[in-house]
């Protein structure tokens, strides 16, 4: 897996509301995890939508595209497909580097 | 996740235009929150609902930007109970729907959403569509302002119309009863039941013949000022004053199933209230007044008469006649009551009473009529 930084570039008035965007993409991450676990597809599907909506509304692009893909594959019940994509997303937000302008 | 309470209002320093964010997301509230209040909007924010409902009840916004999936009722619930509501029929409701789900849009077209706003939000289609629909709403406030404030001074150039021929207080009845005045005007003129009530002074010629000229004016006033609050204190009609006569009508223009009982109050009621002026009068200038009424019921036209150019409301037919000529024949302070009339009278008095009745040849009348005779005591 890269080690190499996801550049994405926000709005500089948006700045102060970052920290509380992220850390709140940390806990949805677990939140993924552990709906994976239980098997909860519905919990996985809202959780999908919701990334859907709120990342690329932020700047976030990436967050908005795995989170079409976490809502598909939960209508489908791709345990598979769904463990990939939570790590993806892990390792997104591991990488991503925010710029402000 | 979310470390928002329920409901988190937001008041910015620039509030006026106020847009109630409805999303379960603390995240997107915080974002559109953020990027309407950089506008100069006011931004309150409910993050379900059930919060977003009580808080239009309680303090309805300009706008509301509307989730779509939320949990309990979710974005069309919400919008369809809004539209179906007379209070919230006009509020813009803008849908927060993801780009691509077209299934949405359509049942938020059948919800009444007045728009659409894709997520992932771009910040200028917010700000363009929060724009448009801002201008929309304060059009059409203002166009209802206008109609308000018409409506306001129809009424108000309606009821002074009345005002001068009913009591203000019936004036204002018939202005709550009607759907318009369209309605009240067409009422105005037709065949109706009425009581017809005549009043004059008694005196009056030996009166203008006594006391000098400049006076009578300010006297006759002062007469008709008493016969008509007595008139308006029982939701009588003024149709006319000519000479020292009075014509005030009863069960018109809105309909007064007690009529004649009113009718024989008003006559009690200016006897009485002319009394001290009657008392005045005789000490300053040695005169004997009184007032003489004479009532009668039976079917009358009631209209607008007159040329272009100078009309009066007023009604026509047999009881106004029979009316008049009662108040002729009637001795100061009495009043005289035709048959028609008398026979509610009785009714209305029980029978308790026993009435003084006599015929009496009433001028355009082939036969005697017998009327009914009441004595009021001036004190």
């Amino acid at each position: 897996m890269s080690q190499q930084k996801i550049t994405v570039i926000v709005a500089k008035d948006l700045e102060d509301l970052i920290p509380t965007f992220m850390a709140n993409r940390n806990k949805e991450l677990g939140t993924l995890s552990v709906a994976l676990g239980a098997g909860d597809m519905e919990q996985l599907r809202q959780l999908g939508h919701r990334m859907k909506g709120v990342g690329n509304s932020y700047g976030f692009e990436q967050i908005s595209v795995l989170g079409k893909q976490i809502e598909d594959r939960a209508k489908i019940k791709d345990l598979t497909g769904l463990q990939t994509l939570i790590t993806e997303y892990n390792d997104y937000l591991a990488r991503v580097s925010i710029v402000y302008e | 996740m979310s470390d928002l309470a329920s409901v988190r209002p937001r008041r910015h320093a620039q509030a006026g235009f106020c847009v109630l964010i409805v999303d379960d997301d603390p995240d997107m509230a915080e974002l559109l929150g953020r990027m309407l209040s950089q506008q100069g909007m006011q931004a309150q924010v409910a993050t379900n609902g059930a919060a977003a409902l009580e808080m239009i009840a309680a303090s309805p916004p300009d706008l509301v930007l509307l989730d779509v999936q939320m949990p309990g009722p979710n974005g069309f619930d919400i919008c369809r109970q809004l539209k179906s509501q007379e209070a919230t029929a006009l509020l813009p409701v803008v849908l927060v729907t993801a780009l691509e789900d077209q299934d949405s849009r359509v049942l938020g077209i059948e919800a009444g959403a007045d728009d659409f706003l894709s997520k992932p939000v771009r910040r200028e289609e917010l700000i363009a569509r929060v724009k448009t629909l801002r201008r929309l709403h304060e059009t059409r406030k203002e166009l209802e302002g206008r109609r308000l404030a018409a409506e306001v001074q129809r009424k108000e150039e309606i009821r002074k119309a009345f005002a001068r021929y009913i009591s203000p207080r019936l004036a204002e009845r018939v202005l709550r009863e009607s759907r318009g005045s369209e309605e009240v005007f067409r009422n105005l003129s037709n065949r109706a039941a009425v009581v017809a009530l005549f009043a004059d002074l008694r005196g009056f010629t030996r009166l203008s013949e006594t006391v000098p000229v400049s006076s009578i004016v300010p006297m006759l006033n002062e007469f008709f000022t008493e016969l008509t609050a007595a008139a308006h204190d029982n939701e009588g009609t003024v149709f006319s004053m000519a000479g020292d006569s009075l014509l005030v009508g009863f069960n018109v223009p809105v309909p007064q199933p007690d009529a004649t009982a009113r009718a024989v109050a008003t006559g009690r009621a200016m006897v009485q209230r002319f009394a001290p002026v009657a008392a005045r009068w005789q000490a300053e200038h040695g005169l004997s007044t009184g007032i003489g009424v004479g009532i009668e019921a039976g079917e009358v036209v009631v209209g607008n008469v007159g040329a272009p150019s100078f009309m009066s409301y007023t009604i026509i037919g047999d009881p106004v006649n029979v009316a008049a000529r009662l108040m002729q024949r009637a001795e100061p302070n009495e009043i005289l009551i035709g048959p028609s009339a008398s026979l509610s009278l009785h009714g209305m008095l029980g029978g308790a009473m026993p009435l003084d009745r006599r015929f009496v040849k009433l001028k355009g009348k082939a036969e005697q009529v017998e009327v009914v005779t009441l004595r009021v005591a001036p004190a």
